[in-house]
């Protein structure tokens, strides 16, 4: 498998990566709003404090991709198109989010009005300053972290959520579909990252550092969610 | 500071074979029943056979600290030393034959050495390593001249029927219960013996030696609840501890010393597991390429599986031809695992002079990891 981990130093930023992603996951058990979802203790409210919190995520998610395409040279279009492409697939899941906002008793126009947490804004303006250098493609190191969460997070949170609260799998269709169509991702993630981007000097190290950073203010965005 | 070898390799393993079919005859059937969870259990672990300190009747043949001393003898036996050589002597266990003084006080007196330095490490799987490592260090600063360490098991004494049936099932009716999931995966995966290593600052002088590169542990406790559970039970969001109850009827009562297993929680923590030896490889103490023969401890075939497939995504997996288990046969003896797959690797496989061998033991009782290097000496 993964025929495509193939170079040092591809296989370098593979490992530095999974370090990352490790110290991330587990971390996030330590989070109040998973520690309780973890512990059966999950509300109708926490879930929709997530929601509400997580539809600026996933706004502005597609808001940067597009940006970071935008800041891709033209001897990089391939990679560009790359990320256009992803940029589309990703910017009409608000309406999937809303919609199960709405499904649990949330207000429409509550979830359009609502502010970025501190965590959400500091990520965030993280991304966008990172989008906005010439090619940006330690933005693959943010990828991988928020990907991972949708692909190894979001489908056991979603149903931990469905089963608690006895949801319909209807009312929780933004965090299990998710999960079953972020998989496809990672194959997309190596490829681009064996396309040549990291002969790009310090690129390697530089995807890690913006992974590890992406991680941490995640995290903060999560931890955020509680406190009112 | 002194190189350290291991020089000596032991294992003990208490009666004949048990095979899959018998294993349940062997143990009891809780409540009766044949349980509903023993194929599934079997499917993921792919134990074949394994062994028990309890006879067929449910009697003890052995203690802990006498097959803790048996698997010693051998090693120093295999050794170039003789017993009394040994001047420290540490131990590993994950449940002693009792509650306190600690097992080593007990092996010893089962050795029947003289007066000697001991330490007693429990935990489960690593604290093997735990063990090991007090006495590499303890060789290597020239403080003893030639250590033992132990590790050993007599998990099936608490799997026997009586052990959970006087749980009070959830209804309070106080019927018998069907064992839990969580309790029964431990019952069919794990199982007695013991194993043992015996080091020395210097390596044989005509016989095999393994050289001690580094031992390296790392406990991932400060995220992780409890995986595996003896000797408390959940009292809503808190773990009650067995002596908080009002006596320890009560404690038995709800269910606060049978040994649970919790496997979703023990599944997520396969990436930090595996995330410590990717750094060890990032900080160059592991080279892949180097790496002749891999002892890797693991509960489940269907766990190396899951830890394959990570490596593999971070380019970081060793050629499973490379990997040496003896699980199948010899079953899950926790604390005795690491020493008696490398009293088999040993034995079984022709190691050359310069190849290196990378030992592996995570626990999952609360989320902690054991790497180990050592070079064909």
């Amino acid at each position: 498998m993964n025929g495509t981990v193939t170079s040092p130093a591809m296989q370098s930023v593979m490992r530095r990566l999974l370090m990352v992603w490790a110290e991330f996951e587990s971390a996030l058990e330590t989070v109040p709003l998973i520690d309780k979802l973890r512990r059966g203790r999950f509300r109708l409210d926490d879930y929709r404090m997530l929601l509400l919190n997580h539809r600026q995520q996933v706004i502005e998610g597609s808001r940067w991709i597009a940006r970071a395409a935008s800041s891709i040279t033209n001897e990089f279009a391939e990679q560009r198109s790359t990320f256009l492409k992803h940029a589309v697939t990703e910017h009409r899941d608000y309406a999937m989010l809303e919609a199960d906002f709405v499904s649990v008793g949330g207000d429409h126009a509550q979830i359009l009005a609502y502010e970025k947490n501190v965590g959400t804004e500091a990520l965030h303006g993280f991304m966008f300053q990172r989008a906005s250098e010439p090619n940006p493609f330690d933005l693959l190191g943010a990828m991988f972290v928020i990907e991972g969460v949708g692909s190894k997070k979001a489908a056991a949170w979603g149903s931990l959520i469905r089963d608690q609260l006895r949801l319909e799998d209807r009312q929780v269709s933004f965090l299990l579909y998710h999960g079953a169509h972020d998989a496809g991702h990672l194959a997309e993630f190596e490829a681009t990252l064996g396309s040549g981007i990291l002969e790009l000097p310090g690129m390697g190290d530089r995807i890690v550092k913006t992974s590890a950073v992406v991680a941490r203010l995640y995290r903060l965005q999560l931890e955020e969610m509680t406190r009112a | 500071m002194l190189d350290v070898y291991i020089n000596g390799f032991g294992a003990f393993f208490p009666g004949p074979p048990v095979g899959n079919d018998a294993m349940e005859d062997h143990l009891g059937r809780i409540g009766g029943k044949p349980s509903r969870y023993r194929p599934l259990v079997l499917r993921n672990n792919k134990i074949t056979n394994r062994h028990y300190a309890l006879d067929a009747n449910g009697v003890a043949q052995h203690s802990n600290a006498s097959m803790a001393a048996a698997a010693i003898a051998t090693a120093v036996a295999s050794s170039e030393l003789v017993l009394g050589d040994v001047t420290y002597l540490a131990t590993a266990t994950t449940l002693g034959d009792l509650l306190l003084p600690g097992l080593a006080s007990h092996v010893h007196a089962e050795l029947k050495l003289g007066p000697i330095e001991i330490a007693s490490f429990q935990s489960v799987c690593t604290s093997s390593l735990m063990a090991l490592k007090s006495a590499y260090a303890q060789v290597r600063i020239g403080e003893h001249r030639a250590a033992a360490v132990s590790g050993s098991e007599f998990a099936s004494r608490y799997f026997r029927p009586g052990f959970y049936e006087h749980v009070v099932n959830g209804n309070g009716n106080g019927a018998p219960p069907e064992a839990p999931f969580d309790a029964e995966f431990l019952r069919f995966t794990l199982s007695d013996g013991a194993g043992a290593v015996v080091l020395e600052a210097a390596p044989n002088a005509r016989h095999l030696s393994l050289r001690i590169r580094w031992i390296d542990i790392r406990s991932f406790a400060d995220r992780f609840a409890p995986s595996m559970l003896a000797g408390g039970a959940h009292d809503g969001d808190r773990l009650r501890f067995w002596g908080d109850y009002g006596d320890p009827v009560e404690a038995v009562r709800a269910g606060a010393l049978m040994l649970t297993q919790d496997i979703a929680l023990m599944r997520s923590m396969i990436p930090v597991w595996v995330s410590h030896f990717v750094e060890l490889v990032e900080r160059g103490r592991i080279v892949i390429d180097e790496i002749d023969h891999v002892c890797c401890h693991y509960s489940s075939q269907s766990l190396r599986d899951e830890t394959v497939k990570l490596l593999a995504a971070a380019g970081a997996l060793i050629p499973q031809e490379k990997w040496f288990s003896n699980l199948t046969t010899r079953g899950n003896v926790g604390a005795a695992s690491i020493f008696v797959l490398l009293e088999e690797l040993t034995r079984v496989r022709k190691l050359e002079k310069g190849q290196q061998i990378l030992c592996n033991v995570p626990e999952s009782g609360r989320a902690l990891n054991g790497l180990m290097l050592l070079e064909v000496a």
